[in-house]
């Protein structure tokens, strides 16, 4: 079926603000791409042809773009990307058991989308998040921190049942009082 | 020197409840440095205090900030950009969301003061795509301060106009080095830039631009507060001022801690961390992020993470982000893992970076797999000599540095792999 | 005047030149492959390696300061610098591969690392024997290769669009495509995809590479990545002959080479001219191929009592000079053309003027509004200005038609120009004539002609044009006809095939060699029946006699225009107004 993609007028509003924070035509490519795929879920040729003509940009430097950024899902995705970090910090912590965990559990392998088009599975670079070792973030959203086998099954079943992980603030230990684990 | 860093009071991140809010910030001195700036200083004051405090850069190269202000021309009525970097991209770094969560308006503040410096039009905070949550606080954030009247036209009555945006990234390790950062908010693919020119000449669309590290400019408005000399005599001479650690890898307590520079590293690891998990001794540490020189467990006695110290242990203060690995660590797959980094974030325009990390990560896994040879390991040296100062940016760089270091420093943990292969010694 | 020492030679310079183009200015070989000259200067291959410094000032002596030899203190950068982004600057020192072991290793290092994703698939690609990549590693790569590892693998064979093939492996991620298009055709088509060694050329899904100027990324292409589909797998470059050219299907007159191979054209590309085209040139121009190599009159053709045979030469010389005696100037109609030489138009004039007839027409070929404001003039012609300035009675469309369809006009003879085919006249208008058409292609106008001469085109002979700016330049012959002999005619290029090759081996045949010869020759020729010809023996002695007689021309010869890129004829306010 050939889907047909289009801002709406309030998408359109929303350009021209971003639009307006940049002095040239080029600049908003990035945040325009950013709520196209909020908003359809991927950035497939067809979105990016939509974006180069909102923006009057040539499609291809918008192709170049997209391809050139990790987190834009130049094709179709599954409704939960697990992104698994398994750099450095996470892979000395663990990282890959909870990215084969994973796997395993979903019955996929990391660059693919279960059959049902739930859960894609990623193993990413460094998400920022080094010293919450293993972590995963999910589509481009919250992070999930200090992941055990059991957390994660914790987290799939949320998910599955439309629960998103609630962002997890993780204070600086030096401000936890010993007593309380609060911070002041 | 020792620093009584029990007894340190967090300067950028202090532990006050809720000071995200616009309004407890003010209530804890907030925006009153620049109430103070806005009416009594010059912006040729403001770059001087700066430079002589020597706040030197947290993004990793450790340039004086101050001095880097003074590169920008004078205004010629067009517009000036300051590039607020918190790509935080770097292996290891978990700081600036620090920053964002909980004290978004003291760097708020310090771009403001900045940018009244170097009279500049617009400041474009940009944010790793993958930080989500946190660009949503520090839009947040910028939304009070206008709101309050700290951002926007006529800034407090001054006359001071002053914008602030933030541009979110979207995946790419490469946009935190500047030019690419400026080439991502110009739109583009992050292709870092040929130098010269130099921002501060032409850079955000071709106008004079000063890209500062988030946690730099959240020093601004300690400088003010209490100026230079007080700012020089916190931590390391040379080095000065609180500095976020982030820690991680096989440490009791990771996490992000604010401290003076020069805190001993085995300090950070026994005490401030509560020693390595299991009770295991520290095989390697590397010291700021993770293209700086991982340096070996039994070259830490006295080392310090300021940037001199760590010069003369053979490393560097980077991102001060530090990855602690103990003595179970297998150093082939951990510098494979790092290579695979730099590998799959070089962006392809440099050949001796598009094919050399490739080259190295290739090489490397060959000598995981347990299929290397002796001649492999000069191989891997040699790599990095025909990359290292050979490209654009440093990301050829931060990618042969590591190779280098961890095969030098660790050799027989890499020699004992490749004397096990079923290949003879070449 | 400002120094620079590069391998411990001075060199004087001007300007602030870029220190890459200077050395290649100087022929000086250093490799490269992003540089472009008509480029942005992206610094991306790290090719141009060379080590440079600065002499050191001294502010107190007001001089360089000198060490105890007496020679200047020259402050190296610390990094090697990429020449072609390096300005060069007073008393700049700079050492190359020849003096310098570290340049020499970072050539070689740079060469390594481009080769390990690089296919080396040479014996099966268009690019070899013109391939950068291939010469520098010859001349400054290594040796052999330390790559044990599997290379990352691209598409191939991807269509980018009508004329332009990619093999993504084969790129060596230069960007100088994409500049092309953003910078000098700015279609903006292409895009660079993906990161790192992944990287590669691509258009945007679902849109192709339909560019009018797409070809010259193949030109500028340093490796076979970009091929013509057209040229694909044709020839090996080292088979063919190279022969300077003008581009006749449009009136800007790009400067080309002709490439033949055994007397076939097989690609046309532009070639240099900075008053004119640049590097570059429109792919309609090469696809001009077709009309060079097919669908030719060879043999003189004559409509007898409605049947079209093949005549001899002498008959087809006879049959017009009977023509000529038959009627009156009054009764004759010459028709000059926009696409024909300066030479053939001057030589039809000056026979049309002995004969007595009045004036020698044309009507030029304008397409309203199809320039593009770069390469492609409205002028679909030539040599409309060499007409104008000829003298040529220059006609609309219309007025050409009426001239022509007059029940007066008996006689018509018409240079190269099909003006049934473009509308202008119709077979109608033609009827009871006694029509001579001189042409190298069938064409509907042709085929209207009572006689038909075959005359040799643009490739098989030197000739001359002025294009719509006025700026006069000239052909050489780079195809033989049955009648010029490349060994003979020492103008013609002789390559390896042409020296080595023989009747009897696959490639040199006598297949190729058209039976034609040129306009003027023929006019020429028809003279002669009554020793009324001029004896003109070259187009080079025609251009003598017209620089001598044309004011317009004054100076231009065939030496001058091979030493200079063409030689304006009228200034540009002249232009507006002619």
């Amino acid at each position: 079926m050939e889907m047909t993609y289009e801002f709406s007028k309030e998408d359109l509003a929303e350009i021209e603000k971003i639009k307006a924070k940049y002095p040239d035509k080029k600049s908003p490519v990035m945040p325009v791409l950013w709520l196209a795929q909020e908003k359809f879920g991927h950035v497939e040729p067809e979105v990016q042809q939509l974006v180069a003509r909102t923006l009057d940009l040539p499609a291809a430097h918008v192709y170049g773009v997209v391809s050139f950024y990790t987190q834009y899902y130049g094709k179709k995705m599954g409704k939960y990307v697990l992104d698994v970090c398994t750099t450095t910090s996470c892979q000395l912590c663990g990282g890959y058991e909870i990215l084969h965990y994973i796997e395993d559990k979903l019955g996929i392998k990391a660059g693919e989308t279960t059959k049902d088009g739930l859960f894609s599975i990623q193993s990413v670079e460094c998400l920022g998040a080094c010293g919450y070792a293993p972590m995963m973030q999910i589509t481009n959203g919250v992070y999930c921190n200090h992941l055990t086998k059991e957390k994660v099954d914790t987290i799939i079943d949320g998910l599955r049942a439309g629960r998103m992980p609630e962002f997890e603030s993780i204070p600086m230990p030096q401000h936890l009082d010993e007593s309380t684990n609060k911070i002041g | 020197m020792a620093i009584d860093w029990r007894n340190y009071k967090p300067l950028l991140i202090p532990g006050i409840p809720n000071l995200h809010k616009i309004e407890v910030f003010e209530k804890n001195g907030g925006y009153e440095q620049l109430k103070k700036t806005l009416k009594s200083l010059t912006p040729e004051a403001v770059v001087n205090e700066v430079k002589a405090a020597n706040i030197r850069g947290r993004g990793g190269a450790g340039f004086n900030a101050g001095l880097k202000w003074s590169f920008m021309p004078k205004p010629d009525g067009g517009p000036r950009y300051i590039a607020a970097n918190g790509d935080e991209s770097e292996p290891g770094t978990f700081k600036d969301r620090k920053i964002f969560e909980y004290n978004p308006h003291l760097f708020i503040e310090g771009a403001i003061i900045a940018g009244f410096a170097m009279h500049i039009t617009a400041v474009y905070v940009y944010i790793r795509g993958e930080y989500k949550s946190w660009i949503d606080m520090m839009q947040k954030a910028i939304d009070d301060a206008y709101a309050k009247g700290y951002l926007g036209k006529n800034i407090l009555g001054s006359g001071f106009d002053l914008d602030m945006y933030v541009h979110s990234g979207a995946g790419a390790y490469i946009c935190g080095e500047e030019s690419s950062l400026m080439e991502s908010l110009e739109g583009k693919r992050g292709y870092p830039r040929v130098k010269p020119p130099f921002p501060a000449q032409k850079g955000l669309w071709g106008r004079p631009t000063t890209i500062n590290n988030i946690e730099t400019l959240a020093n601004v408005p300690l400088v003010i507060k209490n100026g230079a000399d007080w700012y020089k005599s916190i931590g390391a001479p040379t080095h000065p001022g609180p500095v976020l650690y982030g820690i991680s890898g096989h440490v009791n307590r990771p996490g992000v801690y604010e401290y003076p520079t020069g805190m001993s590293i085995m300090e950070l690891i026994n005490d401030v961390c509560g020693g390595m998990r299991g009770g295991k001794k520290v095989k390697a540490v590397i010291p700021g992020g993770s293209s700086t020189p991982p340096l070996r467990g039994d070259q830490l006695e006295g080392v310090c993470m300021d940037a001199d110290s760590l010069r003369t242990a053979g490393s560097m203060m980077g991102t001060a982000g530090m990855i602690v690995m103990d003595e179970d660590t297998d150093m082939v797959d951990a510098l494979w893992r790092i290579s695979h980094f730099y590998h799959h974030e070089s962006c392809g325009q440099c050949t001796p970076c598009r094919d050399g990390t490739g080259f190295l990560e290739k090489t490397l896994i060959k000598i995981r797999d347990g299929e290397g040879e002796m001649r492999d390991l000069d191989l891997l040296l040699d790599l990095c000599t025909q990359m290292e100062g050979r490209t654009i940016c440093a990301l050829a760089d931060a990618a042969a540095w590591p190779v280098r270091y961890t095969v030098t420093r660790f050799r027989e943990d890499f020699e004992k792999r490749v004397k096990n292969t079923v290949f003879a010694l070449a | 005047m400002p120094e620079i020492f590069i391998d411990n030679i001075r060199y004087e310079f001007e300007g602030k030149p870029l220190v890459l183009q200077f050395m290649l200015d100087n022929g000086l070989d250093h490799p490269f492959f992003c540089y472009h000259p008509s480029l942005s200067i992206p610094a991306n291959c790290r090719q141009c390696y060379v080590e440079a410094g600065t002499p050191v000032w001294n502010r107190e002596t007001n001089d360089y300061e000198l060490n105890e030899s007496g020679d200047r203190v020259i402050r190296f950068f610390p990094k090697l610098m990429t020449a072609c982004s390096l300005e060069a600057t007073d008393g700049m020192v700079i050492k190359t591969h020849r003096t310098s072991e570290l340049v020499k290793r970072a050539h070689k290092d740079t060469l390594e690392f481009i080769l390990v994703n690089h296919p080396l698939d040479c014996p099966i690609c268009d690019q070899a024997g013109e391939c950068p990549l291939q010469i520098q590693t010859y001349k400054y790569g290594p040796e052999g290769s330390r790559f044990e590892h599997k290379k990352v693998h691209k598409p191939k064979r991807i269509k980018l669009g009508p004329r332009v093939i990619l093999d993504a492996e084969r790129c060596i991620n230069c960007t100088r495509c994409v500049r092309f298009t953003e910078e000098i055709s700015k279609t903006h088509q292409l895009t660079i995809i993906s990161r790192g060694d992944k990287n590669y050329p691509a258009v945007a899904p679902g849109t192709e590479f339909d560019d009018p100027y797409s070809l010259n990324t193949v030109d500028i292409c340093p490796v076979g990545a970009l091929t013509s589909a057209d040229f694909r797998f044709k020839a090996r470059v080292w088979e063919m002959n190279q022969t300077p050219g003008i581009d006749v299907t449009n009136g800007t007159g790009c400067n080309i080479d002709v490439w033949t191979r055994d007397n076939l054209v097989l690609r046309i590309t532009p070639r240099y001219n900075a008053a004119v085209n640049d590097h570059w040139m429109p792919d309609f121009g090469r696809e001009d191929i077709r009309r060079m190599n097919e669908n030719r009159i060879s043999k003189p053709e004559l409509s007898l009592d409605g049947d079209r045979i093949k005549s001899s030469w002498n008959n087809a010389e006879i049959t017009l000079w009977e023509k000529l005696k038959e009627f009156s100037p009054s009764e004759m109609l010459f028709a000059g053309s926009a696409f024909s030489s300066v030479e053939d138009n001057f030589v039809l004039k000056k026979h049309a003027k002995r004969i007595g007839a009045e004036k020698v027409y044309f009507t030029p070929f304008i397409k309203q509004g199809s320039g593009d404001g770069f390469l492609i003039d409205e002028d679909q012609y030539p040599n409309t200005q060499g007409c104008r300035l000829l003298g040529l009675k220059e006609l609309s469309p219309a007025d050409f038609k009426a001239k022509v369809s007059d029940s007066a006009v008996k006689l018509l003879v018409m240079l190269e120009d099909d003006l049934i085919g473009r509308g202008v006249l119709n077979t109608a208008d033609l009827e009871g004539k006694f029509v001579v058409y001189m042409g190298s292609n069938h064409n509907a106008t042709s085929a209207a002609a009572t006689l038909v001469v075959p005359i040799a085109n643009s490739v098989e002979q030197s000739c001359s044009f002025v294009n719509v700016k006025g700026r006069i330049q000239r052909t050489t012959a780079a195809k033989e006809t049955i009648y010029t002999n490349r060994k003979l005619n020492l103008e013609m290029s002789v390559g390896r095939l042409d020296r080595y090759g023989t009747k009897f081996d696959n490639w040199v045949t006598d297949r190729n060699r058209i039976d034609c010869i040129p306009a003027w020759e023929y006019l020429e020729r028809v003279a002669a029946q009554d020793d009324a010809n001029f004896g003109y023996v070259s187009t080079r002695a025609i251009m003598a006699e017209i620089a001598s007689t044309n004011a317009r021309f004054t100076g231009v010869d065939y030496d001058r225009l091979d030493e200079e890129p063409g030689i304006p004829l009228i200034s540009a306010e002249e232009v507006k107004t002619a």
